[in-house]
C-alpha cells in the first residue's frame, strides 16, 4: 500500500542513521597507549585504604600503590626486606625491631618514618587512636597479638607483642601491614580510601566509580621506577564479558580466567599460572550423622575422583588437595602425603564395614560462589555424583554465598552432613588454627564448622605458633598434614592454581604465591 | 467445540502454535518412557560434546550430561513450574484485582497502594527474603515468581472489573439482594475469565525465564535436577566455549513461549463472538474489488449504482449481503432506502465510497458512479479525494461515530482541511458557521466541547455539520436518526429537508422506517435480503405499494397517538443471505407465497420510476 | 489537573512510608550481616561485634529504623560500608548511568514497539505482520544476558564495530559521541523484550480501534490513511498503549540489572544487587526508597497523561 512508504522509509534511514553512527564513531575508541597497562578485575575495589579491606581483587591495587616493612620474596611465601632495611627479633620472640630505608617518601612528599609506622598500626589497633574512626579494618586481628609499637627514631620502629606469634611477618607482608602516609589519613579522613597515599611503584591517579582506577608510575620508587607508565584497572563483574574484552583488546590482562574460557586464549596470548596457598574441600559433620565414624570420612575421600574434578570440571586450574597444608607453602609442606586415590571399590568396603546402608541421605551445603570458591555448584554436582556411585544419596542445597556463610559459620550441627568451603592465607598457620582445633569450635568463635578435635593436632599448632625456629615450625605443620589427612575431618578436594592471561605485549608479568599482583617490573610494548 | 476448533485452525499461526506445543506435551509426557540416557549421569571427561555426536543427539553440558536427557526432563519440570507459577500469580492477582475493582473506594485505594509498593520493590530482595524464610530450592522460586507477578494480573483485572461493577447487570444482581461475594463469583469473574486465562498463558513464558535469573540466588532446582532456567544459568559461564548448552535451553524456551503466545493469540479471537461474524479483522482503507462481470457503462445521473454485488467472506461463508443494486439520484432529490436490519441497505451504501468493512467484504461487481465516474475502480486517492468532498456521509449513533478524543471543532475543521488548503483559524472558522447552519445553540463554545459532552442530538448535528462541511454534491445519510427521539428526530429532518432545498444537494436516506421516508424522500427504493423489491416516488409507493413486503412494513409506520410498533410485526426473520432460497426470498414469510415464487429468479418489472419484483403483486403497476 | 496531581503525589507518600519499612525489615531478617560480607571466612563473633560496633549496628532494630528514616528525611542516607563513600553520592552517580541507559531502552521500546504494532495491525495477516509477530516472539523469549552477549561477541569481539563493555572509553573517551557508541547495544538488548511486549499489545489495541465506527467516518471524511493510522486510531490505541509502557518501564528498570552486569554498565541495578549480595544494608535501603519513589513518580506521570489524552478520565 502505497500510503505506508513514508513509515517505511522512516525505518530504512533510521536503520541507516544508526549504522553510520557506528561507522563514523569507531576512530574513537582510541587505542591504549603504550605503557600503559589495562587489567580487567573482577570487580569494584571496596576502598584502597590498605587496613579497610579484606579482598583479593582490592589487594592487586593496593600492593602496588602501598609497600609495607616487609614482603614476600618474588615467587614465594618467604619474606624479604621492603620499607625496613633489616630486623631483628628477641629471644622470646615477643619484640621485632625494624630498621627503616632512608630518604624514602610516601607520594604526598612525606617521608615513611617509624612515626609512620606507629601511625598505621594504632589507627587500626587502637581504639582512642583520633582516626580510628577511619575504619572499620576487619582484618585488623591478624595483629591481635601488637600490644604497643614505638617509634624510638625516625629510623626505628619497634613491635612488642603479647605473646610469640611466628606468623607476625608473613602478616606484614599482606597489604593489611601496608603503611600509609599519616599526612594524607589527617587531611582526607574517612575518605582516605578513595584518596589513597602510599609509598609504592605506583602513586593514585583517579579513580571513576565502576569504570576505573588509575595509578601512575612512580619515578622516585626505591626499588627502581617501574617501566609502566600507569596503569588501569576495571572492573568487569561479568566472566564472559571480561572474556569478551579481552579478545576485543579491551584489556592487556585477565585475572580470574573462568577456566571454560581458557580454550579462547591458546594462541596470541599468554597464560600465566602460579600454584597459591588455596584449600578446596568439604567439611564433614563429626558430630551427628554417619561421619561420626572415621571410616566414612575416609570413604567419601576414595569415592571422589578428585583428578577429574581438578583436570575436567576446572580444566587443570587447580591440583588434587593431599590435606590441610597445601604445597604452595613449600618449607612447611609434607611430601610424603599423598592424597586419597579414586578407589570406589575401598569406599564401598569402607561403608560397609561401618554398616552404612546403600542409599543412605546426605544433607550437603553448597554455594552459589563466593571467594576462592572456583565454581562450587559444578563441582558439588560432580562430587554428589561419585558418591552416588558408592552408594551415597547427597542431597544439595543451594545458597547465595552470604546466606551460606550465615548457615555454615555457626556450625553444621542440624543442618547438613557435609558443606564447601575454601581459604586462601598466606601463612601455613591460619587455616589449620581457625578451622581445626579444639578451641576454634563455632560457639568458641572459631570456624571448626565441623567439630573435629585432635589433642595432638591442638598441642602441634600451639608449639608451631609459638616457635621462633622456621624448622621447628615446619616439623609440626608436616605432622598435622598426616594425621589430618588420616582423621580425615574433610574431604579435600583441590588446590588452585590461579591463573591469568596478559596479550602477547605484555612482559615480565608473573603471578605469586600470595595472590598478590606485583606490576613493579612488568611492562608493555 | 468443533466450530471453536475450526476458528481456531483457521488462523493459520494459532494452528501451528497448537501443534508445536502439542509435540512438546507429547514429547514431555513420553520421556519417562523413552530410551534416554540417565540425566544426572556425569562423565566430567565427555563434556561440552557438540551436538550431533554419537550417543549425545544434543552434545553434553559442562559435566558431560546428555543435553537432549535433560532437556525433556528439564522441559517436564519447567513447563509443570511455569504452569503452576502462572495459575498462583493469577489466582492472587485476580482475587486481589476482582476485590478492588468491586469494592472501590478506600479499599481499592489501599490494595492498589500495596500493588505499587510491591511493583516498586527490587524483586531480588523479595526472593532472598524467601530464601530466608522458606529455604533454597525450585518450589520456593516458584513462589517468589508469582508474588512478583501478582501486580501485573492484579492491575489489569481490577481496571476491567471497575468497568463491569456499575454495570446494569450488576447493578440488578445487588438490587435482587444477592451478596456481595456471590456477585463477585457469578456475574463478575466469569466476565474476566477469558483475560485471565490470556494473560496467564503469555506469561508462562517469562515465569521460566525467571526462575533463570533467580537461580543464583539458590532459588531454581537444586543440582542434580535439571529445569530449563537452571540449565540456562549453568551454561552461562560456557557462553563463548560451548554456545550449544545455552542454545540447547534457550530454543526450547523460545518454542514454548512462541507456540503458548500464538496459541493464546488464537484462543483470545476464537472466543470473540465477533469472529464468527467475520468483523474481528481489521478493514482495510478501502473495499477490496474483485469485480467478474463486465462495468456497466456510464449513465448521466449525479451519482448512479449500477448492478452493484457485495459480498462478506466469513471463511467458506459467502454472504451476498448486495446482489445487484441499481440506483440513481440527480441534483436536489432524495431517495429512501428502506428496508429491515440485514437487508443490506447499509452496505449498499458503504459500497458506494468503498467504505464496507473489507475484510471480509469484497465488491464483486457492479459499478458506482459519481458525475459519470466510476468510484468502484478507482485507485484510492481519487477515492479519498471524492470522500466527504463531493460525497459525504452522515451516520448512525454519533456517539460511536465521532472521534471520542478529540474536539468536535477539531473534527470539523479536519473534514474542511483534508480537503482544503486553509489555516486553523479559518477552518474553526468554517466549522463555527456550520454549527450554526445546524442550529447549535453556543456554537462557539461547543466548538471545544468532546463528543461524550454533548447530548445526542447535538452530536447527530455536529455529523451532519461535518458532513456539509465541504459543500458536498451528495449525502448519503445511515439512518441518521435512529437513536433520536421523536422531537429531536423531527428537527433533524427538517434540516436536512431545508438543506436540500437550499442547497441542491442530493441525498440518498437509509432508513427502517417508512414515516420517516414520506416526511423526507422524493422517491424509495425497498431493499430485501440484498435486493431491490420495489421502488417508486414516495408518494406512489406509501399509497400503493405492489410488493407484499413494502406493504408489511408500511403497516408498521406509527400512528400518530398509536404508540410504537415493531418491525417484528412482520412474521418470520429476514433469510440468512448465505442461504438464499431460489425464486422470492420473501416467499417464506409471504402469506401470498405460491409455488411459482420458490421456482426461480424473479426480475424488477415495470417501467422506471415505478418497478417491483413481484410475480402475484398486491397492485399492478403501470 | 493541579489538584489531581497533588492528590496522587500525597498518595505516593504512604507508599514509600511503606517500603522503607519493608526494606528496612527485610534487610533485618535475612540472613547474613554486614559483618559476615566484610570478613567473609574471618566472620568470628569478637570481629562480628566489633565492625558492627563501628558500624553502629549493636542498637536495637527499631531504633536503628526511626534514626534512618529521620536521617533519610533531612537528606542524609548515610555512608556505604562496602563502597566506603556517601550512599547519596552513589546512588546519584548509578542512577544517571541507568537514566540514560534505561531511558533509551524505554524510549526505543516505545517507539519500536508502537511502530511495529501499528504496521503490523495495518496489515494483519500479511508478511510485514508476519515477520513483525514472528520478531516479537523471539525477541520476549529470549534471555536478555543471552542476546547482550551475542552482540558483544559479534558486533564487538569479532566485527570490532562497538565496543564491549562500560559506559566511557578509558582513554580519550567522555564525548557524546563515545556515549554513544557504548550505549548501543545495552540499549537495544535492555529494549528488546519490552519492545517485544508492546508491539504485540499496540497491534490488539491498534487492530480493536481500527473496528471502531469513527475510524470509518474519518475515512468518510476523506482523511489520508497514514493520518488514520497514526493519528485517528494511534491516539485512540494509546489509551490502552500508556498504560502497558507503564507497566514495561517498571519490567526495563529491572531487566537493567542484567544488562547492567553483560554490559558493565555503570548502573543503579547492579549497584543494587551487588549491595544486597554484601548487605550494605545502608546502600540498599537508600536505593530501594530511591528507586522505589522515582517509580511511583512515573507512574503518577504515567496517569497523568492518560488522563490528558483521554478526557472522559474523571481527574
Amino acid at each position: 500500500m502505497r500510503q505506508f512508504s513514508l513509515t517505511r522509509r522512516f525505518l530504512l534511514t533510521a536503520s541507516a542513521a544508526t549504522l553510520a553512527t557506528a561507522a563514523l564513531l569507531r576512530p574513537a575508541m582510541a587505542q591504549t597507549p603504550p605503557g600503559v597497562l589495562i587489567v580487567g578485575q573482577i570487580a569494584e575495589p571496596k576502598s584502597l585504604d590498605p587496613q579497610a579491606v579484606t579482598a583479593a581483587n582490592d589487594f592487586r591495587i593496593l600492593v602496588n600503590l602501598y609497600d609495607g616493612l616487609v614482603r614476600f620474596k618474588d615467587g614465594t611465601l618467604e619474606v624479604e626486606p621492603a620499607l625496613a632495611e633489616s630486623w631483628e627479633i628477641s629471644e622470646d620472640g615477643k619484640t621485632y625491631t625494624f630498621k627503616l630505608r632512608p630518604g624514602v617518601s610516601f607520594h604526598d612528599g612525606t617521608p615513611v618514618d617509624a612515626e609512620a609506622v606507629k601511625f598505621t598500626f594504632d589507627r587500626m589497633l587502637k581504639e582512642d587512636h583520633p582516626f580510628y574512626n577511619t575504619g572499620p579494618f576487619p582484618l585488623a586481628f591478624f595483629f591481635s597479638s601488637v600490644e604497643n609499637v614505638e617509634a624510638v627514631d625516625p629510623a626505628t620502629a619497634v613491635f612488642t607483642l603479647n605473646e610469640a606469634y611466628a606468623p607476625f611477618l608473613s602478616n606484614l607482608a599482606t597489604p593489611t601491614g601496608a603503611i600509609v602516609s599519616p599526612a594524607a589519613v589527617e587531611q582526607h579522613g574517612a575518605d582516605f580510601g578513595r584518596n589513597p597515599v602510599g609509598s609504592g611503584a605506583f602513586r593514585f591517579a583517579e579513580w571513576r566509580s565502576n569504570e576505573a582506577v588509575v595509578v601512575e608510575g612512580n619515578p622516585d620508587y626505591w626499588d627502581g621506577a617501574p617501566p609502566l607508565q600507569a596503569v588501569v584497572f576495571r572492573p568487569i563483574t561479568d566472566a564472559n564479558t571480561r572474556t569478551a574484552e579481552m579478545l576485543a583488546g579491551g584489556i592487556d590482562v585477565m585475572v580470574e580466567v573462568p577456566p571454560v574460557s581458557l580454550s579462547q586464549f591458546q594462541s596470541g596470548y599468554r597464560i600465566v599460572e602460579a600454584a597459591g596457598p588455596h584449600v578446596w574441600y568439604l567439611m564433614l559433620n563429626m558430630k551427628e550423622g554417619p561421619f561420626t565414624d572415621q571410616r566414612v570420612r575416609q570413604a567419601v575421600n576414595y569415592a571422589v575422583d578428585k583428578e577429574a574434578i581438578a583436570n575436567n570440571v576446572l580444566e587443570g586450574t587447580a591440583t588434587v588437595a593431599e590435606g590441610p597444608i597445601p604445597a604452595a607453602f613449600g618449607w612447611a609442606y609434607n611430601p610424603d602425603v599423598a592424597p586419597y586415590p579414586h578407589d570406589p571399590e575401598k569406599a564401598r568396603a569402607l561403608l560397609a564395614e561401618a554398616g552404612v546402608a546403600e542409599g543412605t541421605k546426605l544433607k550437603f551445603l553448597v554455594t552459589e560462589g563466593g571467594s576462592g570458591m572456583l565454581d562450587p555448584v559444578a563441582m558439588a554436582t560432580a562430587i554428589q555424583a561419585d558418591l552416588a556411585a558408592v552408594g551415597l544419596d547427597a542431597e544439595i542445597q543451594t545458597y547465595e554465598w552470604n546466606t551460606f556463610l550465615g548457615e555454615v559459620n555457626p556450625g553444621l550441627e542440624g543442618k547438613g552432613d557435609m558443606a564447601e568451603m575454601a581459604w586462601m592465607t598466606s601463612d601455613p598457620d591460619t587455616l589449620p588454627f581457625l578451622t581445626l582445633r579444639t578451641a576454634a569450635m563455632p560457639d568458641e568463635g572459631g570456624f571448626n564448622s565441623g567439630y573435629y578435635s585432635n589433642p595432638d593436632v591442638d598441642a602441634l599448632l600451639e608449639a608451631a605458633r609459638v616457635a621462633t625456629d622456621q624448622a621447628a615450625r615446619a616439623d609440626a605443620y608436616k605432622q598435622v598434614q598426616q594425621i589430618v589427612h588420616d582423621d580425615a575431618p574433610w574431604l579435600f578436594v583441590a588446590n588452585w592454581k590461579q591463573n591469568a592471561v596478559t596479550s602477547e605485549a605484555v612482559e615480565n608479568f608473573a603471578l605469586q604465591p600470595s595472590f598478590l599482583l606485583n606490576l613493579h617490573k612488568v611492562a608493555k610494548n | 467445540m468443533k466450530l471453536f476448533l475450526s476458528l481456531l485452525f483457521r488462523n493459520r499461526l494459532a494452528g501451528f502454535g497448537a501443534v508445536v506445543l502439542g509435540i512438546v506435551v507429547l514429547a514431555v509426557l513420553a520421556t519417562p518412557f523413552l530410551p534416554l540416557p540417565d540425566p544426572n549421569a556425569t562423565d566430567t571427561a565427555q563434556k561440552f560434546l557438540r551436538p550431533g555426536t554419537a550417543g549425545h543427539l544434543l552434545g553434553t553440558d559442562h559435566l558431560g550430561r546428555d543435553l537432549l536427557s535433560r532437556l525433556l526432563w528439564g522441559t517436564r519440570l519447567s513447563l509443570a513450574v511455569g504452569v503452576a507459577a502462572a495459575v498462583m500469580a493469577a489466582l492472587g492477582g485476580s482475587a486481589v484485582g476482582l476485590i478492588a475493582g468491586y469494592v472501590g473506594g478506600r479499599t481499592d485505594n489501599i490494595i492498589m497502594r500495596g500493588v505499587d509498593m510491591l511493583m516498586a520493590f527490587p524483586y531480588i530482595l523479595l526472593a532472598l527474603a524467601i530464601v530466608a524464610a522458606l529455604g533454597p530450592g525450585l518450589l520456593n522460586a516458584l513462589i517468589a515468581v508469582a508474588v512478583v507477578n501478582i501486580p501485573f494480573f492484579a492491575r489489569n483485572i481490577r481496571g476491567i472489573v471497575v468497568g463491569l461493577a456499575h454495570r446494569e447487570f450488576v447493578e440488578a444482581a445487588r438490587l435482587s439482594g444477592m451478596s456481595h461475594i456471590r456477585i463477585m463469583l457469578s456475574e463478575i469473574l466469569p466476565n474476566v475469565v477469558p483475560v485471565i486465562v490470556i494473560a496467564m498463558s503469555t506469561t508462562v513464558g517469562w515465569m521460566i525465564l525467571e526462575t533463570a535469573g533467580l537461580s543464583f540466588l539458590g532459588l531454581g532446582s537444586q543440582p542434580p535436577t535439571a529445569d530449563l532456567g537452571s540449565m540456562l544459568g549453568e551454561a552461562r559461564a560456557a557462553l563463548i566455549t560451548a554456545p550449544h548448552t545455552a542454545l540447547v535451553p534457550g530454543a526450547m524456551i523460545f518454542l514454548i513461549v512462541m507456540s503458548i503466545n500464538l496459541l493464546g493469540d488464537g484462543v483470545r479471537d476464537a472466543l470473540d463472538p465477533r469472529l464468527r461474524s467475520g468483523a474481528l479483522s481489521r478493514p482495510m482503507a478501502a473495499a477490496l474489488v474483485r469485480r467478474n462481470g463486465p462495468v456497466p457503462e456510464a449513465s448521466d445521473d449525479l451519482l448512479a449504482l449500477q448492478d452493484l454485488h457485495t459480498e462478506f467472506h466469513a471463511g467458506k461463508r459467502v454472504l451476498r449481503a448486495v446482489s445487484g443494486v441499481s440506483l440513481a439520484v440527480k441534483p436536489g432529490e432524495c431517495l429512501g432506502v428502506i428496508g429491515e436490519s440485514g437487508s443490506g441497505k447499509s452496505v449498499t451504501a458503504l459500497s458506494v465510497m468503498g467504505l464496507v468493512a473489507s475484510p471480509p467484504g469484497v465488491i464483486t461487481g457492479g459499478a458506482a458512479r459519481f458525475k459519470g465516474q466510476d468510484m468502484i475502480g478507482a485507485d484510492f486517492e481519487t477515492l479519498r479525494r471524492l470522500r466527504g468532498d463531493r460525497i459525504a456521509y452522515i451516520f448512525q449513533d454519533p456517539l460511536a461515530t465521532l472521534h471520542p478524543l478529540y474536539k468536535v471543532g477539531r473534527q470539523m475543521a479536519e473534514a474542511i482541511q483534508v480537503h482544503h488548503q486553509i489555516g486553523n483559524a479559518e477552518a474553526r472558522a468554517r466549522a463555527l458557521d456550520l454549527f450554526r447552519q445546524v442550529r447549535i445553540p453556543n456554537p462557539e463554545s461547543r466548538l471545544d466541547s468532546y463528543p461524550h459532552e454533548l447530548s445526542g442530538g447535538m452530536r447527530q448535528r455536529v455529523g451532519i455539520a461535518m458532513a456539509l462541511a465541504n459543500d458536498p454534491d451528495v449525502i448519503i445519510a445511515d439512518e441518521p436518526t435512529t437513536a433520536l427521539d421523536v422531537t429531536v428526530q423531527a428537527q433533524i429532518l427538517s434540516l436536512l429537508d431545508d438543506l436540500r432545498r437550499e442547497r441542491g444537494l442530493a441525498i440518498v436516506f437509509i432508513t427502517h422506517d417508512f414515516g420517516v421516508v414520506a416526511q423526507l424522500c422524493d422517491r424509495v427504493a425497498v431493499m430485501y435480503a440484498g435486493r431491490i423489491v420495489e421502488e417508486g416516488p414516495t408518494m406512489a409507493v406509501l399509497e400503493a405499494p405492489a410488493h407484499p413486503y413494502t406493504r408489511r412494513l408500511i403497516a408498521c409506520v406509527p400512528e400518530l397517538g398509536g404508540g410504537r410498533r415493531e418491525l417484528a410485526a412482520i412474521p418470520g426473520l429476514p433469510p440468512a443471505v448465505d442461504a438464499l432460497p431460489p425464486g422470492c426470498a420473501f416467499a417464506p414469510r409471504c402469506d401470498k407465497a405460491q409455488e411459482a415464487c420458490r421456482a426461480g429468479d424473479i426480475a424488477l418489472e415495470g417501467a422506471s420510476p415505478r418497478r417491483v419484483r413481484c410475480i402475484f403483486p398486491e397492485e399492478a403497476i403501470a | 489537573m493541579g489538584r489531581y496531581i497533588l492528590r496522587r503525589l500525597i498518595s505516593a507518600i504512604p507508599v514509600l512510608l511503606g517500603i522503607t519499612v519493608i526494606v528496612f525489615a527485610i534487610m533485618s531478617l535475612i540472613p547474613g550481616d554486614p559483618a559476615t560480607a566484610i570478613l567473609g571466612a574471618y566472620a568470628t563473633p569478637e570481629n562480628v561485634a566489633r565492625i558492627n560496633r563501628d558500624l553502629g549496628l549493636d542498637q536495637p532494630a527499631i531504633q536503628r529504623y526511626f534514626i534512618w528514616l529521620g536521617n533519610m528525611l533531612t537528606g542524609e542516607f548515610g555512608r556505604s560500608y562496602s563502597l566506603n563513600r556517601p550512599v547519596l553520592d552513589e546512588i546519584l552517580d548509578r542512577f544517571g548511568a541507568t537514566l540514560i541507559l534505561a531511558g533509551t531502552a524505554f524510549v526505543l521500546c516505545a517507539v519500536l514497539g508502537v511502530l511495529a504494532g501499528v504496521i503490523s495491525a495495518s496489515r494483519q495477516y500479511g508478511w510485514a505482520d508476519k515477520a513483525i509477530t514472528f520478531a516479537v516472539i523471539i525477541g520476549i523469549s529470549i534471555p536478555s544476558f543471552f542476546l547482550g552477549m551475542l552482540m558483544i561477541l559479534i558486533f564487538a569481539v569479532r566485527l570490532k564495530w562497538l565496543p564491549v563493555s562500560g559506559m566511557y572509553a578509558i582513554y580519550g573517551g567522555g564525548g557524546l559521541g563515545d556515549l554513544l557508541t557504548h550505549l548501543i547495544m545495552p540499549a537495544f538488548a535492555l529494549a528488546v523484550v519490552a519492545t517485544g511486549v508492546v508491539a504485540w499489545l499496540s497491534r490488539g489495541a491498534m487492530l480493536e480501534v481500527l473496528r471502531q465506527d469513527y475510524i470509518r467516518t474519518a475515512r468518510a471524511k476523506g482523511v489520508p490513511e497514514r493520518r488514520v493510522l497514526m493519528g485517528h486510531a494511534l491516539r485512540a490505541a494509546m489509551v490502552s498503549i500508556i498504560p502497558v509502557l507503564g507497566l514495561q518501564a517498571g519490567f526495563v528498570l529491572s531487566g537493567a540489572v542484567y544488562i547492567e552486569t553483560v554490559f558493565q554498565w555503570p548502573g543503579i541495578g547492579r549497584m543494587l544487587v551487588d549491595a544486597i549480595l554484601k548487605r550494605d544494608l545502608l546502600l540498599v535501603q537508600g536505593g530501594v526508597v530511591f528507586v522505589a519513589a522515582i517509580y511511583v513518580l512515573f507512574n503518577i506521570a504515567v496517569d497523568v497523561a492518560q488522563s490528558m489524552l483521554d478526557p472522559r478520565i474523571k481527574t
